[in-house]
């Protein structure tokens, strides 16, 4: 269970500061499917890396299992992260002189994975996992970095804008790749996202606005990548 | 104008290389058609062999440090000019999506050679502040007939005006063939080198699955950047070659000299050192904070990055051993050796252990600063520059 007591966030200082959190409060279950919505400034993707672990915030709680990682040191930080979160990003990130399987070993290494190739399959880039990422199309990049997250089996994936920079097929291929392997392996899964359609596919629905939670809805009905609008 | 003076004063390093360069040649070179003025003076055989013997040295120094340093200088140009036409690819790329011609935009990169028209002029100057110091080591012993010092106006053309010409002409022709490439191509960011070759020659190497990824970008870190390779080798061979020669020069010619080299060494190897690691941290960037987000420790991606050069600079300390010792045999035995009072010369291992030491110290503080440094790389800041 990932809880979040009071977050809040800031950058800058004097008069340029802003306050980009501003006390947030939430409680995701295990295998929970999250869709955090906003418009663009909203403080979505601030709440994403403060979740993760990625950057501190500045006061709040963010316990997961109980276990405050606010408290952890940078080490710490780094070996929770390790051993429970995944990252997909809008610009995938994939590090551009390895190949699709090495960078896809990035992640299973972390884990011990040695079943990775599985992964590769599944995401469709078997025929193409000697190939580097400026050899492939944003659709198979995107999938690369999905498979890359998911190789290090972790309990967490977060996604940020994962679809931003592809287009409606490309986006809804991997948003189906990612719904598939999230009933497989059974992780949780928060996404930022601008796109309201794709919030349907999500058991629950937090909406941003201002750095405050505007709304949390749930959904009753949940689509798949194919049936949701765009 | 495309490329600005900011860019070209990044190239600090070729400055501080050109003015070595130019002090050292400057001064021997100054010396070297002085001495020809007393060449009617000399009346014993022992004056003659001083003055052969010092010619000699006055030419080796300056085709050996010229030279090298030359070698030097262009690699890091090529270096850098690289580095920044990767870094401004999409806008180089804009240019030439709206018809700016290559030959139009690679003009603009003449201005890379006034680092060196910097670097030359500084160590011009500094040359002729330290000749009649030289002159006077250079005849302590009263040798030969007194050479006064003469101001010969061609060296400036030699050293400050024809390099300074040389190195922009070289920049404006690099920047032309590295862009050679299709505008698409520069927009979308790719490296001019074909990925498919990259492919072809990955899968001939014949790594296999079972590296590990550590292990894998250790290897794509060392060989994706030879050019680094390369300054991490000379960063050492400078380090070892010239602190431990500077300190049998004290023994063999003047405090002075052994100064004067030891002071070298260090700006050489410390600034090609700087510029290796900073190039190769700023390079990846990306990479590190991928590899931190996913949760690799700051000493793995700092040995991964970083540690896999230190074979190389052991590499480049020993060969730069060899070379003081072969250099100052070859002095000592054949260039000097009719010389009477000639001190005799042997290798000293604990002068290497100690050079050895305060190199180890050297590298691995800029490691560990480096690796500080990775640290505080901020994934916002990373993703921001991507958007």
């Amino acid at each position: 269970m990932i809880e979040l007591e009071d977050v809040t966030k800031a950058y800058g200082s004097g008069e340029s500061r802003t306050q980009v959190l501003k006390g947030i409060s939430l409680t995701m279950e295990e295998h929970d499917f999250v869709v955090i919505l906003g418009a663009s400034g909203s403080g979505k993707s601030t709440l994403l890396h403060v979740m993760s672990g990625l950057e501190k915030p500045d006061t709040g709680k963010i316990c997961y299992d109980g276990k405050d990682i606010t408290k952890l040191t940078d080490d710490q930080c780094t070996q929770f992260r390790k051993e429970n979160v995944g990252f997909i990003f809008q610009q995938y990130y994939l590090l551009p002189n390895m190949t699709v399987e090495k960078n896809v070993k990035m992640g299973a290494d972390l884990a011990n994975n040695a079943d990775y190739e599985e992964l590769i399959e599944a995401v469709g880039l078997k025929d193409k996992r000697h190939k580097y990422p400026n050899q492939l199309s944003g659709g198979e990049q995107q999938r690369a970095a999905i498979a890359r997250a998911l190789a290090k089996k972790p309990n967490v994936l977060f996604l940020d804008e994962p679809t931003g920079a592809l287009d409606e097929e490309t986006g809804r291929s991997a948003l189906y790749f990612i719904s598939q392997l999230y009933e497989k392996y059974g992780f949780t899964i928060v996404m930022v996202t601008h796109n309201q359609n794709i919030a349907e596919m999500a058991h629950r629905v937090v909406l941003m606005n201002s750095g405050r939670i505007a709304e949390i809805r749930t959904n009753k009905a949940v689509k798949n990548a194919y049936e949701i609008g765009w | 104008m495309i490329v600005g003076i900011k860019d070209a004063v990044k190239l600090v390093s070729i400055s501080i290389i050109c003015a070595c360069a130019v002090l050292v040649c400057t001064m021997f070179l100054n010396y070297g058609i002085d001495l020809m003025t007393i060449k009617e003076l000399l009346t014993t055989e022992q004056e003659r062999i001083v003055w052969d013997a010092q010619k000699a040295t006055a030419r080796v120094v300056c085709l050996i440090t010229g030279g090298c340093l030359l070698m030097t200088s262009v690699v890091t140009l090529f270096f850098y000019m690289k580095y920044y036409i990767d870094a401004h690819k999409k806008e180089l790329g804009i240019l030439k999506a709206l018809g700016y011609g290559n030959g139009k935009i690679a003009a603009s990169f003449w201005i890379f050679g006034s680092s060196v028209f910097i670097g030359a002029a500084a160590g011009y100057l500094g040359a002729h502040l330290l000749i009649p110091e030289l002159y006077r080591l250079q005849n302590k012993d009263a040798f030969l007939p007194e050479v006064s010092v003469r101001f010969h106006p061609v060296l400036f053309l030699w050293m400050v005006v024809l390099p300074t010409v040389f190195f922009s002409v070289l920049s404006v022709f690099y920047a032309r063939l590295r862009l050679k490439v299709p505008a698409l191509r520069l927009l979308r960011g790719e490296g001019v080198q074909k990925a498919s070759e990259k492919a072809q020659k990955y899968r001939k190497s014949g790594t296999g699955q079972q590296s590990t990824f550590l292990h894998e970008l250790k290897r794509a870190t060392l060989w994706g950047k030879k050019s680094l390779l390369f300054f991490i080798i000379f960063s050492a061979f400078c380090f070892s070659a010239m602190t431990q020669m500077s300190f049998s020069m004290k023994e063999l010619s003047s405090d002075m000299m052994g100064i004067m080299i030891m002071g070298i060494g260090l700006i050489l190897a410390v600034t090609t050192l700087f510029l290796a690691v900073t190039t190769l941290v700023r390079g990846n960037a990306k990479t590190i904070v991928m590899m931190r987000a996913f949760g690799y420790s700051k000493r793995e991606c700092c040995n991964a990055l970083l540690g896999v050069y230190r074979p190389a600079a052991y590499i480049g300390f020993a060969i730069g051993t060899a070379y003081q010792y072969g250099l100052l045999r070859v002095m000592v035995d054949i260039v000097f050796r009719d010389m009477e009072g000639m001190p005799d010369y042997h290798f000293h291992v604990p002068r290497m252990l100690v050079s050895l030491v305060c190199f180890l110290v050297l590298y691995e503080l800029m490691v560990w600063g480096y690796s500080e440094k990775m640290r505080r790389i901020s994934i916002k800041e990373i993703m921001m520059e991507s958007e």
